[in-house]
């Protein structure tokens, strides 16, 4: 089981002279299952502080990694993968069906490792548990 | 190909979607020139074709949408290069001696005017070449078509049968017309296709595609019934002064949000029965007359003073003074002022000093008690979604006003219960087409039991207390 996340890179901005930096902004956050609820993940982006909890936009790539692992990790998922707007459109690009438009989420993008993931037991685990 | 440039959602998804072969169908963009072009010359063999082959039939355009969140979006809209080239050129034509755009806010401004250009541009071009045959056009917005909903419908769990019975009901209460055009058998399930035949069916296709004329008043047939309009046009006023959870919370599915006036005598009097709410930020002199009307005629008008124009506000004093009205002014959260004429009810209030959550709800709690809106009492719970039509009584039911009905749907694949109290005025008639449900009647009114994606309608009498 794994989760998904795609991003947008925004680059900054000067907003009616206020200064609005570069920033990750997260559009969808989806399992299997489907997409993750958007108040849960406000409430779990605050792992970031310097982030923004109402919009999900994070400063840096390494701060979006970090609240995506903090989901993965309170999903109990194995891994997160994270795939920029850009990467999404070009495996769209090739895609002409359900099943080619699937790969998108197997092919791109950078997969995080939920360490503390419970581990799958083999067929020794379970016949010993 | 006559595009090469995939169209681009705000958040930077090209637009793709999937239809009900699971192919991937790309949007490509409208701001290509070529597209133009080729879109007149279609026009243009489309209606030979109609002259050639002495085709009468009446014919409609249409446009068609996705929803994003709470935005109803229309695939025209784009943020690819084509379109920037294309605004680029449009700012270079209108504003010779430069433009400075300022922010992103006046540039984002810009750039949704310049949309709506084109997108009127290609309504007039198809209503000038096909002229003989042309009607109207409808906006329609797409079941499962938007970027989001092309991840959610790929997904292995696919899209909840809940999630879209929430939208369709939410396309219902903002008066959009929908097409389920994109979605497979299984997507539709056992509910969906219940849901659009009964509140989407032939008579509405009748009614928004004018094919038949049907009177304003109750006949046999089962119309839509609902207690409240709201009249707003984009914007959020009546969400940010809690009117809308208000009625989310005790009169749901039963009000509708609708961009315009439609001011003709045939939806001025099926509509007569419900509470009309205005925004002074979206009123100009037609809307204002329009509105005043309504009360004249005796029906419940209220406006949120908030944003009216100065001419306006001098308008409705002068309103007043002439026609000699009294103005009752009550003071509870914002100041209330109402007046009365005939069975007419004009109230007046200050929306911008409706601010914390428990003061809105008093004073929308207090101001429908005042309206005494006559109907069925439902307790409904999560994600059980219920619906009313009315119909007029057959010589059998000649001790009712009218009929009503209400339709349950349970999308979920959890049981669920319904209470219905049918206090003074409403008889439990008879149960319809049950599909795993029961109802039972008990002392204070109906109790209703949904297994998963069961469905039911049951039937009331209205009739007059004595």
């Amino acid at each position: 089981m794994s989760l998904n996340l795609v991003y947008h890179f925004q680059s900054s901005q000067n907003q009616e002279e206020a200064f609005r930096p570069a920033s990750y902004r997260l559009i969808y956050f989806f399992s299997n299952q489907g997409f993750l609820d958007r108040p849960t993940l406000r409430e779990l982006s605050k792992s970031v502080p310097e982030a923004d909890h109402d919009l999900l936009t994070f400063l840096s790539l390494d701060d979006l990694k970090t609240f995506a692992l903090r989901v993965c990790q309170e999903q109990k998922e194995d891994e997160v993968r994270l795939i920029s707007v850009q990467d999404y459109n070009i495996g769209l690009d090739g895609a002409k069906d359900l099943p080619t438009f699937r790969t998108i989420f197997e092919k791109f993008g950078e997969v995080i490792v939920n360490e503390e993931a419970p581990r799958k037991k083999g067929f020794l685990g379970k016949f010993f548990s | 190909m006559v595009a090469r440039t995939l169209s681009i959602s705000s958040d930077g998804v090209h637009l793709a979607i999937l239809d009900q072969e699971e192919k991937l169908n790309k949007m490509y963009s409208y701001f290509e020139p070529k597209v133009f072009q080729s879109f007149v010359e279609f026009l243009s063999a489309f209606g030979n074709f109609l002259a050639s082959n002495k085709i009468k039939s009446p014919l409609w355009g249409t446009n068609f949408n996705y929803q994003e969140g709470e935005r109803n979006i229309s695939y025209l809209a784009d943020s690819s290069i084509a379109f920037e080239q294309s605004f680029s050129r449009y700012l270079k034509q209108n504003f010779k001696e430069g433009v400075d755009l300022g922010g992103p806010k006046e540039e984002a401004n810009l750039k949704s005017k310049f949309t709506l250009q084109v997108q009127d541009l290609f309504k007039s071009t198809a209503e000038t070449a096909l002229a003989p045959f042309w009607i109207g056009l409808q906006q329609v917005t797409v079941l499962g078509g938007a970027p989001g909903e092309t991840i959610e419908r790929a997904l292995q769990d696919g899209k909840s049968q809940l999630n879209f019975v929430n939208d369709i009901l939410d396309h219902y209460t903002h008066d959009r017309w929908i097409s389920s055009a994109l979605l497979k058998k299984s997507e539709k399930g056992e509910l969906l296709p219940k849901v659009l035949s009964e509140h989407f069916g032939t008579q509405e296709v009748e009614r928004r595609y004018l094919y038949k004329i049907h009177g304003a008043e109750l006949s046999q047939e089962w119309k839509s019934f609902g207690l409240v309009d709201i009249f707003e046009d984009g914007g959020a006023s009546f969400k940010k002064t809690g009117l809308i959870s208000f009625l989310d919370e005790n009169f749901r599915w039963m009000y509708s949000i609708q961009k315009e006036l439609n001011f003709t005598n045939e939806w001025i009097v099926e509509n007569q029965h419900k509470v009309k709410f205005f925004h002074g930020a979206n009123l100009d002199r037609t809307g204002f007359s329009q509105m005043m009307k309504l009360f004249m005629m005796g029906q419940k008008v209220v406006l949120d003073l908030t944003g009216l124009p100065p001419e306006l506000d001098r308008r409705l004093q002068i309103f007043m003074l002439e026609n000699s009205l009294k103005v009752q002014t009550v003071n509870f959260v914002t100041t209330i002022n109402l007046s009365e004429l005939g069975d007419g009810r004009f109230i007046t209030y200050e929306g911008s000093r409706l601010q914390t959550e428990e003061t809105t709800r008093k004073f929308w709690s207090h101001l429908f008690r005042y309206f005494n809106l006559n109907h069925v009492d439902i307790n409904l719970g999560t994600d059980v979604f219920s619906l009313w039509r009315i119909r007029a009584t057959s010589p059998t039911e000649l001790n009712y006003l009218d009929v009503r009905r209400v339709n349950f749907y349970n999308p979920t694949s959890y049981k669920k219960q319904v209470t219905i109290h049918t206090k003074g005025g409403f008889a439990f008639l008879k149960m319809i087409d049950p599909s795993k449900a029961t109802a039972k009647s008990v002392s204070h009114g109906v109790e209703v039991e949904l297994l998963p994606h069961g469905r039911i309608a049951l039937d009331f009498g209205h009739y007059e207390e004595t």
